[in-house]
C-alpha cells in the first residue's frame, strides 16, 4: 500500500500521446443507434427485389422487426398470432412493417426470397416487405441483438422507439396475454401525436445470427 | 406459473432428479443429508451443459434468458432467489452474451419452518426452465423433485454434494467494495463512463465488469482498465439506456496466479442534476469566466502566501521610468502565464493519462510543498539580510536582494511564478465552472482557458505598473525599503510554516521530521556560505560546495515525504469542530445511504493547502449560528479532504462541473443539490438551508 503509488509516472506522457490520439481518430468511428436522432440509413432488397433505403420509407412510420423464423422467441410471436395480429393492426393504420433477416448464409434463419415469401404465407403473417440482409449490414447499422428487436421510425425519420416486443423476456406462448405490447404502446403514443413513453426498452431472443 | 401449469397435466412428465433433456441434464442436490426445523437448507441447481453450449446468467447480455425455477414446496417452506456464481463473457460474432458453459451452478436457500415435525421429510419439487444457446438456442425444462430427510439438527454434508457447492460458492462474490463510483463524465468527448472501484490488494492481471442489468453498458464493448492511486479505473462503453438502468453488477478479477474472484459493488451515480442542468459553458464565455475568476482570485484569502511578495515588486518600482516598469508588469504577467501553461500542461497530461487529478495537484505532491517551504524560508532569510544571495540563485530565489541592486526583469518572472504556483491552488468565484469545463475540453481551448485565467491573476499587477496614473501613487524608494523588506521576511517564515503544516497533513510526523531536517540543512549551508564569501577562493569555493551538498540533502529528503503516508487520512471516523459541529469524512456511499435516509446533507471539499476553504471554515461553517441550524435540521456534515489526491473526490468534483476547491453542496431531501458560492458567511450558508431549515431559530422541534 505504502511506497507503491509513483505520482509521476514516466508512462503518463505516453498514455497521455495515446489519448489525444484516441481522441483524434474517435469521430471516425460510426455512432450508435440512439432515439431521437435521425434512424440510421440502409438500402437492402426485398423478397421481389426491391431497393428498400430511407428515401423511400420517407413520410411514413415504419416498423423494423428483426426476425429468423426458427428462433423460439419468434415463434413464440409468430405460433401464438401475436406478431400478425401487429403487423394486421400497424399496416391498416398505414404503418409500413419491414421485417429484417440478418442471419448470414448457413446460419438458422438464413433464407432465400422463396422461402421467406413461403413462410410470410404459410405464417400468415402482413409485412409490407420481408428485408434479406445476409450480410448483416442493416443489423449492424442498427444494433440489432435479438430476434425479435423492435425499431419504430417516424414520419419524419427519426428513430423513435427501440427494444424488444414486450415486457414478458421469455419463450412461452403464455405470458403473451398480459404482457405490454412495447411497439402497440409506440405507435398509438405515436398516433396520438405524443412523444413515445417507452422509447428504449430491453429486446429479448435468440442472438441474432451475424 | 403458466409452464407448471402446462407441465403439471402431461401425465407422461414425471418429477426426477436428475433430468436429461437434449442439451442438459439437470440436476437438483442439498448440500446435507437432512434438514432441521427452523434451519436453512442448502440447496443447488446443477445444469450440466453440452459442450459448446451454453446457459446465461442473471444478465443475459445481448440475446438469450437466465434460467428460471418455479417451487411447489411443502406449507411453510419458502424458497429464496435463484442465485448466479459470475459468468464469462460469450462473444457471438458481433454480440456479447453473460453466461455459462459446461456447468451452471445455482444455489437456493430453502427455510424449513420451525414447527415442521422432525423426521417428516421434506417433497421439494422445482419446474426449472432454461434457454440453452449453441449458434442457435433452445428453450429446456426440467421438473426436478427432491426428497430431504428432516433431524432435530441438520444432517452431515452430502460428500456427492461438496465438490458443486464448493464451486458455486467459489463464483458467488467475495464481499462487496464498499466506495465505487459510477461517472458519467459531463459533457466528455468520448460519452464513456467511467467505473472507478476502490482497490487496495495487488495489481490484478485481468478485471471485468458485468452489469446486472441490461442497458447500462454495451456489453460487448472492450472494458480498458488500470490501477491508478489505489483504484480499479475502468472505462466502459454507455449501453441503450445507460441512464435508465440500476448501476449494479459484479466485477471479476483473475489475479496473476489465475485465481478469480467476484465481487458485489456498492455503486453511487455522482453525475446527477446538475451536470445535466447547467448547460455546458461555451469557450468564449468560459475564457471570460476564466479572466474574471483571476481577477478575483487575487482578492481570495489563498493569494496571502504571495501578497507580501507583491507588495514588494510593487515598491520596487516606485522611481522607475514607465517603460522599466511596464517591462517588470510584462515580466511578472510572463511569470504567471509560463507557470500557469506549466501547470496546466501537466494536469492536462495527467489527466489524459488517467490520473484523477485536478487544479491545485501539484501541491497534493508533498516533495512540491516541501521544495516551497525551502523556497520561502530562504527567501525569508534573504529578506530578513541574513543571507545573501547573488547571480542566478538571487534569480531562482525570486529575486529581492537586500542591496536593491536588481530591479531585474528576472526577478519579476520569478515573482509571477511563486504567484501561480502557490496562489493558485484554490478557485475563485466563476474560475470554478470555467476550471471544470476546460478539463473536458481538448488541449488547445483548455490551455486557452487557463492562460486566461492566469492573465487576469496578472492583470492587476500588470495594470499598476503600466498606468502612469497609478504608478506615480507608488512611494519613492528610499532607505524606508529596508525596514520594510526585513519586515517582509516575516510574512515569508508564515508561509514557510503554514506549508510545513500542510505537508504534516499530507504526511504525517515523518514529512514533518524529514522538511525540518532539509531545513536545517539548507539553513546550515547557506550559513556557511555567507561566512566564506568573503574570504579566500578556496575558502569561497569549499563554502559553495557545502552549501550545494547541503541543498542537495534538503532536496531528497523533500523527495523523500512522498513515500511518508499519513497514518490515517485525517481521522477517518469524523470530528467535531468548534461549536459542536461535527463532520464525517466524505465517501460517496455515506452520501448515497444518508440521502436514501431522506436526510439532508451538506458537503464540504476542501484541502489544507486551500486558504480560502479554511478561511470559510473558520469564518462560517464552524460558527454557532450554522451548528445550530446543521443541529435543527439533523443535517449529515460531510468532508472531503482532497489535501492528498483522492480520485472519488476529484470524481465528485467533477459530478459538479468542477476541478478544484474549495466546493460547498447542500443536499435537501429528495430534491436537487444546490451549489453554495466559494466565499461563504454564517448569514450565506444559513440562507442557503433554508427552507429545508428554516432560520427561525425560535421553533423547536416538535
Amino acid at each position: 500500500m505504502r511506497a507503491s503509488r509513483p505520482i509521476f509516472t514516466i508512462k503518463t506522457p505516453w498514455l497521455a500521446v495515446l489519448a489525444l490520439a484516441a481522441v483524434l481518430v474517435a469521430p471516425a468511428v460510426s455512432a450508435k443507434p440512439e432515439v431521437g436522432q435521425p434512424a440510421p440509413a440502409f438500402s437492402v432488397t426485398d423478397t421481389a427485389g426491391k431497393t428498400w433505403d430511407l428515401p423511400a420509407v420517407a413520410g411514413k412510420t415504419v416498423v423494423l422487426e428483426w426476425t429468423n423464423h426458427d428462433c423460439p422467441y419468434v415463434r413464440k410471436h409468430y405460433d401464438s398470432g401475436n406478431m400478425q395480429a401487429l403487423q394486421k393492426e400497424a399496416t391498416g393504420q398505414g404503418v409500413l412493417w419491414l421485417s429484417v433477416i440478418s442471419s448470414a448464409p448457413g446460419k438458422q434463419g438464413n433464407v432465400s426470397p422463396a422461402e421467406a415469401d413461403g413462410l410470410t404465407k404459410t405464417r400468415d403473417a402482413a409485412p409490407s416487405a420481408v428485408l434479406l440482409d445476409p450480410t448483416g449490414t442493416m443489423g449492424q447499422a442498427y444494433g440489432a441483438q435479438t430476434t425479435p428487436h423492435m425499431y419504430v421510425i417516424d414520419a419524419t425519420g427519426t428513430l423513435v422507439y427501440m427494444g424488444g416486443i414486450d415486457d414478458r423476456p421469455t419463450s412461452s406462448q403464455t405470458d403473451i396475454p398480459g404482457a405490454k405490447n412495447h411497439v402497440r404502446a409506440a405507435l398509438a403514443d405515436l398516433a396520438a401525436g405524443k412523444p413515445v413513453a417507452a422509447a428504449v426498452t430491453r429486446p429479448y431472443g435468440c442472438s441474432v445470427k451475424y | 406459473m403458466p409452464l407448471l401449469l402446462i407441465l403439471l397435466f402431461l401425465p407422461w412428465f414425471a418429477w426426477a432428479n436428475p433430468v436429461t433433456t437434449e442439451h442438459v441434464t439437470a440436476r437438483l442436490l442439498a448440500e446435507r443429508q437432512s434438514a432441521a426445523p427452523g434451519q436453512p437448507a442448502e440447496l443447488l441447481l446443477v445444469l450440466e451443459i453440452r459442450p459448446h453450449w451454453h446457459t446465461y446468467w442473471r444478465n443475459p447480455g445481448d440475446s438469450g434468458e437466465a434460467p428460471r425455477v418455479e417451487w411447489t414446496l411443502p406449507a411453510g417452506v419458502t424458497a429464496g432467489p435463484l442465485g448466479f456464481p459470475y459468468p464469462e463473457l460469450i462473444r457471438v460474432g458481433p454480440l456479447a452474451n453473460y453466461g455459462y458453459s459446461g456447468r451452471a451452478l445455482h444455489p437456493v436457500t430453502i427455510q424449513v419452518p420451525a414447527d415442521w415435525p422432525v423426521g417428516e421429510p421434506l417433497a421439494l419439487r422445482a419446474a426449472a426452465q432454461w434457454l440453452v444457446c449453441e449458434e442457435f438456442c433452445v428453450p429446456e425444462s426440467a421438473l426436478l423433485d427432491l426428497t430431504l430427510p428432516t433431524a432435530a439438527v441438520p444432517g452431515l454434508t452430502d460428500p456427492a454434494s461438496a465438490e458443486p457447492f464448493a464451486a458455486a460458492r467459489a463464483g458467488l462474490p467475495t464481499g462487496t467494495i464498499a466506495g465505487a463510483v459510477l461517472d458519467i463524465p459531463p459533457a466528455a468527448a468520448s460519452g464513456g463512463l467511467r467505473l472507478s472501484v476502490p482497490w487496495t490488494g495487488p495489481r490484478p492481471a485481468e478485471v471485468w465488469y458485468f452489469p446486472g442489468v441490461w442497458g447500462l453498458i454495451d456489453h460487448a464493448a472492450p472494458q480498458p482498465w488500470r490501477e491508478d492511486a489505489g483504484r480499479l479505473l475502468i472505462d466502459l462503453t454507455p449501453g441503450a439506456a445507460s441512464g435508465q438502468a440500476d448501476p449494479d453488477g459484479v466485477l471479476v478479477t483473475r489475479a496473476d496466479d489465475g485465481r478469480m474472484q467476484s465481487f458485489a459493488l456498492s455503486l453511487t451515480v455522482p453525475s446527477v442534476a446538475p451536470t445535466d442542468a447547467a448547460p455546458p459553458l461555451g469557450l468564449a464565455l468560459a475564457l471570460g469566466m476564466a479572466f474574471l475568476g483571476g481577477l478575483i482570485l487575487n482578492l481570495m484569502p489563498c493569494v496571502f502566501p504571495v501578497l507580501a511578495i507583491k507588495a514588494l515588486g510593487l515598491a520596487q518600482q516606485g522611481g522607475l521610468s514607465t517603460a522599466a516598469r511596464v517591462g517588470q508588469g510584462l515580466a511578472y504577467t510572463a511569470g504567471v502565464l509560463v507557470f500557469f501553461g506549466l501547470i496546466a500542461g501537466l494536469l492536462l497530461a495527467l489527466r489524459a493519462g488517467g490520473a484523477a487529478v485536478g487544479w491545485g495537484f501539484q501541491l497534493q505532491y508533498p516533495p512540491v510543498v516541501a521544495g516551497l517551504a525551502y523556497l520561502f524560508l530562504v527567501l525569508g532569510l534573504s529578506l530578513a539580510g541574513a543571507v545573501t544571495l547573488g547571480g542566478r540563485l538571487m534569480g531562482l530565489a525570486g529575486g529581492t536582494l537586500p542591496g536593491g541592486r536588481g530591479h531585474g526583469l528576472a526577478e519579476a518572472f520569478w515573482t509571477g511564478a511563486l504567484a501561480a504556483l502557490v496562489a493558485a491552488p484554490c478557485t475563485a468565484p466563476f474560475m470554478g465552472a470555467a476550471l471544470g469545463y476546460a478539463v473536458t475540453l481538448p488541449w488547445l481551448p483548455a490551455l486557452a482557458i487557463l492562460l486566461s485565467l492566469g492573465l487576469g491573476l496578472a492583470a492587476p499587477f500588470l495594470l499598476v505598473s503600466a498606468v502612469p496614473f497609478l504608478a506615480r501613487r507608488l512611494p519613492r524608494p528610499g532607505a524606508w525599503m529596508d525596514t520594510l523588506k526585513q519586515l517582509l521576511a516575516f510574512p515569508m517564515f508564515a508561509t514557510a510554516a503554514w506549508l510545513i503544516w500542510v505537508l504534516s497533513v499530507q504526511t504525517g510526523p515523518t514529512g514533518v521530521a524529514l522538511v525540518l531536517t532539509g531545513l536545517l540543512m539548507l539553513s546550515f549551508g547557506l550559513w556557511l556560505r555567507e561566512r566564506t564569501a568573503l574570504g579566500a577562493d578556496r575558502r569561497r569555493l569549499a563554502g559553495g560546495a557545502a552549501a550545494l551538498a547541503a541543498l542537495a540533502v534538503a532536496l531528497w529528503l523533500a523527495v523523500l515525504t512522498a513515500h511518508s503516508i499519513p497514518v490515517a487520512p485525517s481521522a477517518a471516523g469524523g470530528s467535531t469542530h468548534a461549536n459542536g459541529l461535527v463532520s464525517e469524512s466524505y465517501t460517496p456511499e455515506r452520501l448515497a445511504a444518508a440521502r436514501a435516509e431522506g436526510r439532508p446533507v451538506f458537503v464540504n471539499m476542501t484541502a489544507a493547502w486551500c486558504i480560502t476553504c479554511l478561511v470559510n471554515e473558520r469564518v462560517a461553517l464552524d460558527t454557532a449560528a450554522v451548528a445550530a441550524a446543521f443541529a435543527r435540521g439533523q443535517v449529515l456534515y460531510l468532508k472531503g479532504d482532497w489535501t492528498n489526491r483522492d480520485a472519488a473526490i476529484t470524481d465528485y468534483l467533477a459530478g459538479f462541473g468542477r476541478n478544484g476547491v474549495p466546493l460547498y453542496v447542500f443536499y435537501p431531501p429528495g430534491e436537487a443539490p444546490r451549489v453554495l458560492p466559494q466565499i461563504l458567511t454564517p448569514a450565506s450558508v444559513v440562507a442557503a438551508l433554508s427552507p429545508t431549515i428554516p432560520p427561525n431559530q425560535s421553533q423547536p422541534e416538535e
